[in-house]
């Protein structure tokens, strides 16, 4: 009778497995607020405030929902995918928006699905609300990619733990039932412990020791393996250059500064002198004004007014610098403001600030003028135990800047958009396929070819020539 | 025969005569001076269980903050105006020419974001484009934190820092009112630094320019004067001669050291064809082992005042005459038959000397002339313009200093206090002279005494140029901006001599005017300039023609010196690298092994060892390697440790120049000592040896002994198949060979382990079937495996790239140029002398010396010795966090961010290749610590300042303290050689890979490949009947191949 019972609880748990996981096959698909944060990480955040309330670039989003209630939810998808196509075709709300915020553009995402806009519209709903995050919300996902797989198995861990734990409290109630028939059997009174006992018993006490280690351990590794890793890291740097401006309003191509990537380990940060290239011309900044041109003027001894490179620059001293664009930016101002004829008040404040930039920007402990180069603020670092070549990526792999750098075209400030850990690294190297067919390099890999051609394989990607292995980046 | 082959091979005498002590620690992991043993020694290393809390709350707060930090903010700073030439991340190379101490090299020097880093040999202008390895060392000295950063003045007693202003001026009035003015310095090769000190003289009007060389080779300048009119050295063909005969000139380490004489000498010895070895017979008539004795074929030992008696010998029986000057009966047997096969050889003989006295010199000459060799192996046309000293003309201006004359002395880069015999007599009268001026780069000896110092640029920052012959013209330039505030030596000159001119722009106008105008092959002087420049230099024709014009041999004999009666002499030489000292400053050069003793950070005494018959080698006076003695020579006592050294002539001792340096920096300042107020002076010529010499006994131990010959050693002890009794090897083969006791024939020897194979050209048939037969038994122990090798690797080097690497050591003479240059490319710690001398030296690629034949005067083989980088690798599989691995194109990989330092890998490997980093040699850790450990006054270990680390390759990862590390066959190399091919997709080719080892080798004796490029350079030397596989039966698989060493004894002169 007993066994019966205990055989239709197993039958029981295992229909119950079964269900929850059709349950999870059937989740899958659904839009989530996590895959809508990293949708909204990799192509809005550059413009539009996290918290979704206060208005950067773009608008706030908080509302965007409700302000598009009265169009069909295509409208809405449309408006995401090419804003400017919907303004030219009239659309009265898109008019609406357009007319608060011209002249700036968004940027048009025609790759985003369906229910990638419906992720980000639920991690917006949550972010307005404050319940994204928040432990109601379900599990909470650190990881942006990584985090949307991470978080599903979760789920499973939890609910098989809970399954467990059902499963523990049946057995001890059969446990239960079983001695207090046993005893009954031997004409004893069974005496069960209380609560009280079992939860400070010696082996309850081990375990949850034992739990605390473990889940101790495993945070602090964690947590360890994270240190040093920067993602999302966009420091201030000393001039306010705006890769939207220039990448994607302009569409400079990266490598046109970015020299160094196809040829060398380092993309290299440009010399001022590719600035002057195109900055002898445009010298008053369609954001800034004189106020972040000016420096990189300062810095390779540009005169502005004149045209002309500034002779023995290195030896001035930066109160005789200083009059020069004092003169430079007044100008400016003048030239710049239609109801101002003359230098007033306004204008010379703007000297006095735009000069202190300039002079906070330029100089350092160990570098008083402001003569010579600028000192930026390197976003990317790699270990020193890491070797890293550009070159090798970009010239030979053909890989996009963007699958590592992310949308730079859209950052006014740029951000470390990757993780940069080494798996990050590891498994971009098992997905990629390596450029096989068209570099006679390869032609060593004879027996790859010769499966290519056969069909038995269909690709090579940079795992099977090595691309695992330690010293292909660490020596 | 095959079984002479086999035997006979030992790496010194602990080995010979089993010394209990070196037996025991052939057993041990590691050195037995390890970390826990210093604990007792070194009380900053102890510790207590307070210190145990002490550290673990220090470690748990340190973690704590590290982890709260923010990330440090680091800084990237692009140039202002970008030169066009130079992309940050890649190399750029100028062409530029080493020169020191005679050697004149063209090189290449690989500049990173403006700094240069490392010094590559010029395919272009030399034979096979290597360097040797003082050349490759000195882009270390640019970054000397000894050297001048300021000009500087004497202010009282010390110099102080001052300005190119008041210098100038303090110098131009001194100038100005002197009446004598002398300029000393060593031979200045450079014909444009000539016309700029002529310029000064110009000026002044009493200018005298006086030149000495820091070791002399006025006496054969002199002879060469009378004999030929031309007071220059010849240039010798060794590629060209059958029968080399030299006495004494160490012409493959320090006489006349250049790279290209090692590249012909091995290309006189030609074995691409073993059948048939065409190989140059090579006598070396010396005293004590030199580097290149232990490369000849036979060697013929005489007590150095027998020197000369030697030579008129000799020349008594090629040219005729008669000597009747002593020398001991072996020597004449040997010199005997040299002279046969040398008149036999005729024009294809080649005879020379290092002898400091004209008429032996001279007797050199009739020799040579006696045989024809003039216009055939030794060419005085085309003469050798880098020795030009005379010391007459020192002690002639010492004779003026004496009386007044001399008001001022220009001392250019020179060090005439520390290494002129008659230096203490020149310190005595330098008082007198008003001005001491010095060119000077660095402190040492004299610069301390000067008043001005105005500061020289290095060679690297420098232009100049550079005749090593009359028709080889080499280029110097800048490639590096000043670091400090110095100027070139030349600049100075013409600023005191009040040209305006930039040497520069006087030196483009002096090639304009000789060497351009001497060619016809370019028209415009800007082309032929550029192209120059590119080059590194201009190879003209010809030279002038001269004809011999000697003198009787009667009369020269009787200027040959007379032998001393003295039972103990002592012999005096330079060191490859050391030289006598002109970069003792040079902390990679200090720790880089003399290749004959294997001893670093000091000179030792060598002194001989002889078998006592039974089974025994004893050194002289029973002294024991490391033994502090007491060394008189004259009324000078020095105290020196000892090192007992093979093939010395007994009653001889020898001791290196070129250390016991003073005020020249911690590096080289009383390391060893200075033996330089010994030499003597016979008709103003100073001779490198001295005859009224007593050694004591000992009288103490050396505290740190850095010799590394029985460092990592491997293979050496057998078990005696008849007893069953565990003894040394080679002393049973070698008491069996030369004296017929034992028998022979064990596992496990030094020689029954395949680590050495060597055989004369005579034997060389059998010997490469006997070689044959080893393989193949070896080949036949590797398939009887459990795990059959290439069943598990079947499919595994089947495509791609198999790197491997082949050693011809009948190609290497030992120079050490591959150790130094792994040193710079891999960013190898330099650890110290004490360091060293617990075992801890961190050198990827070290060069085994081997003895091998007659114990008396045995021949020596060199065996570069490192990671071999095996497919079956023992390493590998004993890590427990996989830090060290293989890698599909055959390469062992050690990831030092793996690693945790169990040294499990460097216990498992057979040829103890692995160095572990026992302390913080780079100061790369997060935490310094354990400084005072390393035996270092200061707290700043080497590569602890901004200034030294410079030179690290910004390519290859500093090590921290606590990681395993070793060769990686320069895989920083061979990414970027894959990655030029995948640039210019094309496959790759064997020229696109070269390990820095390879690349600085002068004879090409290293060369490194892709195993599987069938038409590679690589693939055609694996064809070689010589070629083995060290310890190729214990199946590791090694990627390394060694050669057969092949000598051209002639046995005859045995007997």
């Amino acid at each position: 009778m007993h066994t019966l019972r205990t055989l239709h609880i197993v039958k029981n748990s295992v229909l119950l497995v079964l269900i929850f996981f059709g349950s999870l096959g059937a989740l899958s698909a659904e839009p989530t607020a996590d895959a809508g944060k990293t949708v909204f990480k990799n192509y809005c955040a550059s413009c539009h405030a996290k918290n979704m309330k206060s208005a950067l670039t773009g608008p706030p989003l908080a509302n965007a929902e409700a302000n598009w209630a009265d169009y069909p939810r295509e409208d809405l998808y449309a408006w995401i995918r090419n804003s400017q196509a919907m303004i030219a075709s009239g659309h009265p709300r898109a008019v609406q928006i357009w007319n608060e915020y011209k002249p700036t553009v968004m940027t048009a995402f025609p790759n985003l699905t369906d229910e990638d806009i419906e992720s980000t519209m639920l991690y917006i709903d949550g972010m307005a609300k404050g319940t994204y995050g928040a432990p109601a919300g379900g599990v909470v996902a650190e990881n942006s990619a990584a985090g949307t797989q991470e978080a599903s198995s979760n789920v499973l861990y939890y609910a098989l733990f809970g399954l467990l734990m059902l499963l523990a409290l049946i057995l001890s109630r059969v446990i239960n039932g079983l001695s207090k028939i046993s005893a009954a059997k031997e004409g004893r009174v069974y005496q069960g412990k209380t609560l009280w006992e079992s939860l400070t018993s010696r082996g309850m006490i081990m375990f949850t020791i034992f739990a605390l280690i473990v889940l101790g351990g495993y945070t602090t590794v964690n947590k360890a393996t994270d240190l040093g890793r920067q993602e999302g890291y966009a420091p201030e740097q000393p001039i306010k250059f705006s890769h939207e401006t220039h990448a994607g309003l302009n569409k400079i191509e990266c490598q046109y500064c970015h020299d160094g990537a196809r040829r060398s380990k380092h993309a290299v940060i440009p010399a001022a002198n590719t600035c002057m290239n195109c900055h002898t011309a445009i010298k008053y900044g369609s954001s800034y004004g004189t106020g972040e041109l000016s420096k990189i003027y300062a810095s390779v001894g540009y005169d502005p007014n004149t045209g002309k490179y500034i002779e023995d620059y290195d030896k001035m001293s930066n109160e005789d610098i200083e009059k020069i664009f004092a003169k430079w930016i007044g100008d400016q101002y003048v030239a710049n403001n239609d109801d101002v004829t003359e230098l007033d008040k306004v204008g010379e404040q703007l000297i006095k600030s735009e000069w202190k930039e300039i002079v906070s920007s330029l100089t350092s402990d160990v570098k008083e003028s402001v003569a010579g180069p600028i000192e930026w603020v390197r976003i990317h670092n790699l270990p020193d135990h890491v070797y890293f070549n550009h070159s090798q990526h970009v010239s030979i792999g053909k890989v996009e800047c963007q699958t590592c750098h992310g949308e730079v075209e859209g950052m006014a400030v740029v951000e470390q958009h990757s993780p940069l850990s080494m798996g990050w690294c590891i498994n971009c190297h098992r997905q990629t396929e390596v450029q096989f067919a068209d570099n006679d390099y390869y032609k060593s890999y004879a027996k790859y070819h010769e499966e290519l051609e056969s069909g038995d394989r269909d690709k090579v990607t940079v795992q099977d020539i090595g691309g695992l292995e330690c010293q292909k980046c660490h020596y | 025969m095959s079984n002479k082959m086999q035997s006979n091979v030992w790496i010194g005498q602990k080995d010979l005569n089993q010394e209990p002590e070196f037996m025991e620690s052939l057993d041990k992991e590691f050195h037995d001076e390890g970390s826990t043993s210093l604990l007792e020694k070194a009380p900053e290393m102890e510790g207590n269980r307070r210190d145990f809390l002490k550290m673990l709350g220090f470690g748990i707060t340190a973690a704590t903050v590290a982890a709260g930090c923010d990330i440090p903010v680091k800084k990237a700073i692009p140039y202002v105006i970008k030169p066009e030439q130079i992309i940050p991340g890649v190399a750029t190379y100028y062409a530029s020419t080493f020169v020191e101490g005679g050697d004149v090299a063209p090189i290449l020097v690989k500049t990173r974001e403006g700094r240069p880093i490392k010094i590559e040999g010029n395919e272009t202008l030399s034979k096979n484009g290597g360097t040797t390895a003082r050349a490759q060392a000195s882009v270390l000295s640019l970054y000397n934190i000894n050297r001048y950063k300021t000009p500087q003045i004497k202010d009282g007693d010390t110099l102080s820092s001052s300005d190119w202003k008041s210098v100038d001026a303090a110098v131009s009035s001194a100038l100005s009112k002197a009446r004598n003015i002398r300029f000393v310095t060593n031979t200045i090769v450079s014909p444009s630094s000539k016309k700029a000190i002529a310029a000064l003289d110009a000026k002044y009007g009493n200018v005298k320019v006086v030149t000495y060389d820091s070791v002399s080779y006025a006496g054969a300048l002199d002879a060469n004067l009378a004999d030929f009119g031309k007071r220059a050295l010849p240039s010798y063909h060794f590629d060209k001669a059958k029968v080399i005969v030299s006495f004494d000139a160490d012409f493959l380490g320090s006489y006349l050291p250049n790279g290209d004489v090692s590249a012909d000498y091995i290309a006189g010895r030609d074995l691409s064809d073993a059948n048939s070895p065409k190989m140059s017979r090579h006598f070396q008539v010396e005293s004590h082992m030199s580097l290149t004795g232990s490369n000849a074929d036979n060697r013929v030992l005489v007590k150095p005042s027998e020197m000369g008696s030697a030579i008129a010998y000799l020349a008594s029986k090629v040219v005729g005459g008669s000597s009747s000057l002593k020398l001991n009966a072996k020597a004449k047997k040997g010199l005997d038959k040299v002279a046969a096969q040398l008149k036999a050889a005729g024009s294809q003989g080649l005879v020379l000397a290092a002898s400091n006295n004209v008429a032996e010199q001279r007797l050199v000459n009739a020799i040579n002339n006696a045989i024809g060799a003039y216009g055939s192996t030794v060419d005085m046309s085309d003469a050798n313009l880098t020795k030009q000293g005379d010391e007459s003309q020192l002690d002639a201006m010492i004779t003026e200093m004496k009386s007044n004359l001399v008001d001022v002395v220009i001392f250019n880069q020179c060090n005439p206090l520390y290494d002129y015999s008659s230096a203490a007599e020149l310190a005595a009268v330098l008082g007198k002279v008003k001005t001491k001026i010095g060119l000077a780069y660095a402190s040492n000896e004299t610069n301390a005494f000067c008043d001005i110092i105005a500061p020289v640029s290095h060679f690297l920052e420098s232009w100049g140029d550079a005749q090593s012959t009359e028709s080889k013209y080499y280029v110097q330039q800048p490639t590096i901006s000043t670091i400090f505030d110095t100027r070139q030596m030349e600049d100075s000159v013409l600023a005191w001599a009040g040209t305006g001119e930039s040497y520069k722009d006087f030196m483009k106008a002096s090639w304009t005017e000789d060497v351009f105008a001497a060619q016809s092959k370019f028209v415009s002087a800007a082309s032929f300039w550029d192209s120059a420049l590119h080059d590194g230099g201009v190879m003209m024709g010809g030279g002038s023609s001269v004809s011999y014009a000697g003198g009787s041999i009667g009369s020269l004999m009787s200027g040959v010196s007379k032998p001393s009666s003295s039972e103990l002499e002592v012999k005096f030489f330079e060191t490859a690298h050391m030289a006598n000292g002109q970069s003792a400053d040079n902390p990679w050069l200090m720790e880089m092994p003399d290749p004959v003793a294997r001893t670093s950070w000091g000179n030792y005494l060598a002194v001989p060892v002889s078998f006592d018959g039974v089974r025994t080698m004893l050194g002289m006076n029973n002294l024991k390697d490391g033994d502090l003695v007491d060394l008189t020579i004259g009324d000078i006592k020095y105290r020196v440790p000892v090192v007992q050294q093979f093939g010395m002539m007994p009653g001889t001792v020898a001791l290196a120049l070129g250390y016991g340096r003073s005020n020249s920096g911690a590096t080289c300042d009383n390391v060893g000592v200075n033996v330089n107020p010994c030499l003597k002076k016979v008709s103003g010529r100073t001779q490198y040896f001295a005859d009224i010499v007593s050694v004591s006994n000992k009288v103490g131990k050396e505290e740190h002994f850095s010799c590394v010959q029985y460092h990592h050693t491997y293979g050496v002890r057998g078990m005696d198949k008849k007893t069953g009794e565990v003894i040394n090897a080679d002393e049973a083969a070698t008491v069996s060979v030369t004296y017929g006791v034992v028998d022979q024939g064990y596992q496990g020897s030094i020689t029954d382990r395949s680590v050495i194979y060597n055989t004369n050209a005579a034997d060389l048939k059998d010997s490469i079937a006997h070689l044959k037969e080893k393989r193949a038994e070896a080949e036949h122990l590797n398939q009887n495996t459990m795990y059959p090798f290439e069943e598990f690797t079947e499919d595994l080097y089947s495509q791609g790239h198999h790197w491997g690497m082949h050693v011809d050591l009948n190609s290497c003479t030992g120079c050490g140029a591959c150790t130094v240059a792994c040193m710079a490319e891999n960013n190898v710690p330099v650890v110290g002398k004490r360091e060293v001398s617990r075992h801890h030296e961190m050198t990827w690629l070290r060069i085994d010396r081997y003895y091998y034949g007659d114990v008396d005067n045995p021949n020596v083989v060199y065996q570069p010795m490192m990671c071999q980088h095996c497919d079956n690798a023992p390493c590998e599989n004993v890590c427990p966090v996989n830090a060290t691995n293989h890698s599909s194109e055959g390469l062992n990989q050690m990831t030092y961010n793996r690693c945790v330092g169990t040294r499990y890998c460097a216990n498992n490997c057979p040829y103890k290749v692995r160095r572990f980093n026992w302390m913080d040699y780079t100061t790369a850790d997060l935490f310094p610590a354990n400084q005072p450990a390393m035996g270092l006054d200061t707290d700043v270990p080497f590569y602890a300042d901004d200034l030294t680390r410079m030179v690290l390759n910004p390519d290859v990862t500093v090590r921290v303290r606590g990681v395993i590390e070793k060769c990686s066959f320069c895989v920083q190399r061979i990414q970027e050689g894959k990655l030029t091919a995948k640039t210019e997709g094309r496959r790759l080719e064997d020229s696109d890979v070269k390990t820095a080892c390879a690349a600085a080798c002068n004879t090409n004796a290293i060369t490194f490949g892709d195993m599987n490029n069938k038409k590679g350079d690589l693939a055609a030397k694996l064809d070689s009947p010589l070629n083995f596989i060290a310890l190729e039966e214990i199946n590791v698989r090694s990627s390394v191949t060694y050669t057969m060493k092949v000598n051209n004894r002639d046995k005859s002169l045995d007997a």
